[in-house]
């Protein structure tokens, strides 16, 4: 059994704070836009705790940023080699044929994560659109909608307060969807709960291969 | 022979006989009525209190036409038997209307319509005999004639209430008054110097179709002696004899002098003529008094200025001829005299919805005089009650919904800070009720209003106005305010001007008639427009410009707005908007120029679908106005969220066997 130390404690604890966060950003959305429907809070509570955890999320975001920015492992973990498309789509497809047929099959993930090189192929795409465009977006938008007065420039550029709730509201039932299956791929390590510890612990157990 | 001769004599002196007692019997007849009737104290009481005076004097009589007829001729009702006996009389004049009866046994109507005036005057009965030929003296009219003067002569008639009817249903007065004339600068003439087409033979008879032009036709009269070269002498005054008639001014039998002295006071000079009720005419036909009175100058607040301050045109030298389409081509130059000292009230007044409808021609639209009058110029008062008043006279139903507003009870209760019509639509630059001005009015007065809000309507984590004013900018005061029925309304916008598109310019833009835009926007006709209708008619004008709806919360009647109440009455909750189950109506509208907005109803869907998103760009209500399908995407994006781990878990366990298999072969 090798260890690797995957997650360094500032991307632990950011990760953490995001989780908790996303999930009560989601159903305190779900309340503000079901309000007629949905009973667990009032409207104005709900909107408290939504604007509250967006500003707590948008500082969060922060931690994960300067981190990988100052460490400048940003570029080395989520940036996909471009400059090697080709390998990068094998791999990529190597993956999904994994997660769709060798995971059945009883073969090993053709992925074995390093510090550097912690995501799969698919994981570093995925991450690396919601780290540095989705999550951003949603920030954005979700300022011009705490404020539309205040962020009313912004709005104008990008065409009026519809586009900026459209996008936001997209990205809600984006993440909604995302952190259901997002849950569910963190169970499949070598054991269900394997990439759960290993993001409270830091260390990625792994089967050595004999 | 002699004796045939001797029996003639005594046969035709015994028929003589026969005749002479007769005449004496007449004449006795008269002389027994006279026996009582020649005491001149004899008279008797009317019931109306005055006295008849029944003394008849007998000589008179004898030289009168009549002298020859015996009393009981004209009296047939009378004989010595039954007289005298109680008659009662009620006055005069229904004893004189009676005994000219008796003219008629002798002189039947028939005979009485010539000349033909007298036939006129007969038939109207207006006049009975007596009043013109008097009783018991009645000479004979030929002689009357000759000797009469010709005021006598017209006067007999002309003196009596005589009136005559025009084809335009107006009356004028034949009745002339003699002491009148003997006052006039025209004292000394007689009837025919001016009438003189009318002679003791000849009274032509002129049926003038109304009186303006029997005003005219008499005026000519005049201008036979004052000549045009006359009158050119006083320019001001010949201008004047090109707009009104001679008459207006000076009159016609009392003419007085009209020479005006010109070291009067200016204003005196000029209201020589200005206080008579004189008018001008439009060319339209309408006709505007240019009569001013003196105790309305005085009364006002203009009452130290010369006219010509006002009116510089004019002096006593100088007196244009103007001349205008219509009373309302009139009254829009009157802005301009006000503008010479008022520019400031002026320059806002343009800028009012009030000049604005002014321009299109809405009859009732104000401009300065309407509010302030003409020359009982007035300020409006400083007493807000009653200057409330001055525009409830016009906008009655605005001013009854605004009495059951806090503001009105503090108006009422006399509080210093209390508002009226113009706190918050302005004085002269009097605004539509359109929500960004409204707002603006109410922040006038009350000055903390953004920090008052801000107390409770924030979005943490930082307390920021501008988080009020995201709600000022797209809900009216009066939608929490009021308890009224609110709307979800958009209106016409322009997104490149940033201002709203008038109905005048989308007519323009689509190329249609103003009248056809309803059309274009309820297509079907059912007097409401449908979602369909809405992005039909917006994909139609966004051809053309960069048009988008502007949206706002608002009461759905806009007089109810003036029914503000009192601050803890106020809706504070903020699902009573934000919440898609809220029952607002829908409206669209369209600004006009100077006028109200057109409106039509909205189905509300048209706020929750995907096309409100290119078609409301800036308006969005968190909960009311949300897209609707996002809400299916998100229930989908849940179930694949659930689906997909489920459909994995269960095709690894399927294929755990495999797994299973291939484990143990190793």
């Amino acid at each position: 059994m090798k260890k690797v130390y995957l997650h360094p404690l500032p991307i632990r604890i950011w990760h953490w704070i995001n989780a908790i966060g996303f999930i009560i950003l989601i159903l305190t959305g779900a309340q503000i836009r079901f309000a007629d429907s949905m009973g667990l809070m009032s409207f104005e509570t709900a909107v408290d705790i939504h604007s509250w955890l967006g500003f707590i999320l948008l500082a969060n975001y922060f931690i994960w940023l300067l981190y990988y920015l100052f460490t400048g492992k940003l570029f080395k973990i989520y940036i996909p080699p471009f400059w090697k498309p080709v390998e990068f789509i094998k791999n990529s497809i190597r993956q999904a044929k994994y997660y769709g047929y060798g995971i059945m099959v009883g073969d090993k993930n053709p992925h074995h994560p390093t510090p550097e090189h912690k995501f799969n192929p698919m994981q570093q795409i995925s991450y690396l659109i919601i780290m540095v465009l989705l999550i951003p977006l949603q920030i954005i938008t979700g300022l011009m909608l705490w404020d539309p007065q205040l962020f009313s420039s912004l709005i104008s550029i990008i065409g009026g307060i519809q586009i900026a709730s459209l996008i936001h509201t997209g990205l809600w039932i984006f993440f909604t969807a995302f952190i259901l299956v997002h849950f569910y791929l963190a169970t499949l390590g070598h054991t269900p709960m394997a990439h759960i510890k290993a993001m409270f612990t830091g260390y990625e157990e792994e089967h050595e291969e004999h | 022979m002699r004796a045939i001769f001797i029996t003639a004599i005594v046969i035709f002196c015994f028929l003589a006989s026969y005749f002479i007692p007769l005449k004496d019997a007449v004449s006795q007849d008269i002389k027994s009525c006279l026996k009582c009737h020649s005491v001149k104290t004899l008279t008797k009481k009317l019931e109306d209190g005055q006295s008849l005076s029944l003394y008849i004097d007998g000589d008179k009589f004898d030289k009168s036409v009549h002298g020859v007829l015996d009393c009981s001729s004209c009296h047939p009702d009378i004989t010595l038997k039954n007289h005298p006996r109680p008659k009662k009389i009620a006055n005069k004049m229904v004893y004189t209307n009676e005994f000219s009866k008796h003219c008629l046994n002798c002189h039947p109507q028939n005979t009485l319509m010539k000349p033909e005036i007298h036939g006129i005057v007969v038939k109207k009965g207006d006049i009975v005999c007596a009043q013109c030929h008097g009783s018991h003296y009645i000479g004979s009219i030929k002689e009357w004639k000759n000797k009469a003067s010709f005021n006598e002569y017209c006067l007999s008639c002309h003196k009596f209430n005589i009136t005559k009817t025009l084809p335009s249903n107006e009356k004028i007065s034949l009745k002339v008054n003699e002491d009148e004339i003997k006052k006039s600068v025209h004292g000394k003439f007689q009837c025919i110097v001016c009438h003189n087409d009318f002679s003791k033979a000849n009274h032509p008879i002129y049926n003038y179709k109304n009186k303006a032009e029997y005003r005219t036709k008499m005026t000519a009269i005049c201008t036979k002696c004052h000549t045009d070269n006359d009158l050119q002498k006083n320019p001001a005054h010949y201008a004047l004899t090109k707009t009104a008639s001679c008459i207006e001014c000076h009159g016609f039998h009392g003419v007085k002098p009209a020479k005006v002295a010109k070291a009067l006071p200016e204003n005196q000079y000029c209201l020589n003529c200005h206080s008579r009720a004189i008018s001008m005419k439009m060319k339209n036909g309408e006709t505007l008094s240019v009569q001013v009175k003196e105790s309305d100058l005085m009364n006002s607040v203009h009452k130290k200025l010369k006219c010509t301050e006002c009116h510089k045109e004019f002096s006593s030298t100088q007196h244009p001829i103007k001349s205008f389409e219509s009373v309302k081509d009139y009254r829009a130059m009157a802005k301009d005299i006000c503008n010479n000292c008022h520019q400031d009230a002026v320059k806002k007044y343009d800028k009012s919805i009030h000049a604005e409808a002014f321009k299109k021609g809405v009859p009732e639209a104000p401009d300065c005089i309407k509010c302030h009058d003409y020359h009982k110029t007035t300020l409006i008062t400083k007493d807000k009650i009653a200057s409330n008043e001055l525009c409830v006279k016009c906008h009655g139903k605005e001013g009854e919904a605004f009495k059951s507003s806090i503001h009105h009870n503090a108006l009422m209760q006399g509080k210093k800070d209390a508002p009226n019509c113009s706190s918050c639509h302005n004085s002269h630059d009097v605004l539509s009720t359109n929500i960004a001005n409204l707002n603006n009015s109410c922040l006038k007065c009350h000055k903390d209003l953004k920090s008052a809000h801000n107390k409770w309507l924030w979005n943490p984590p930082v307390r920021l106005t501008t988080f009020v004013d995201a709600h000022f900018n797209s809900a009216s005061c009066a939608a929490c305010h009021t308890n009224a029925d609110k709307s979800l309304s958009v209106v016409l916008f322009d997104r490149a001007n940033k201002k709203p598109l008038t109905e005048s310019e989308v007519a323009k833009l689509l190329g249609i008639d103003v009248k056809e835009i309803k059309r274009k926007i309820d297509s079907n006709g059912d007097g409401k427009v449908q979602e369909k209708e809405l992005w039909q008619f917006m994909s139609m004008v966004k051809a053309k410009a960069k048009a988008n709806l502007a949206g706002r919360i608002d009461v759905s009647n806009p007089n109810d707005a003036h029914k503000i109440e009192a601050k803890t009455k106020a809706v504070k909750d903020c699902a009573a908007c934000h919440s898609s189950g809220v029952a607002f109506t829908g409206k669209m509208e369209i600004n006009r120029q100077g006028a109200k907005p057109v409106k039509f109803e909205l189905e509300r869907s048209a706020f929750n679908s995907a096309y409100a998103i290119p078609n409301i760009k800036d308006f969005y209500v968190l909960g009311l106005t949300k897209i609707k399908i996002l809400d299916t995407l998100f229930l989908l994006a849940l179930l694949a969220g659930i689906a997909v781990p489920i459909g994995h878990i269960t095709l690894r366990i399927l294929t755990s066997p495999i797994r299973r298999k291939r484990r143990e072969g190793k």
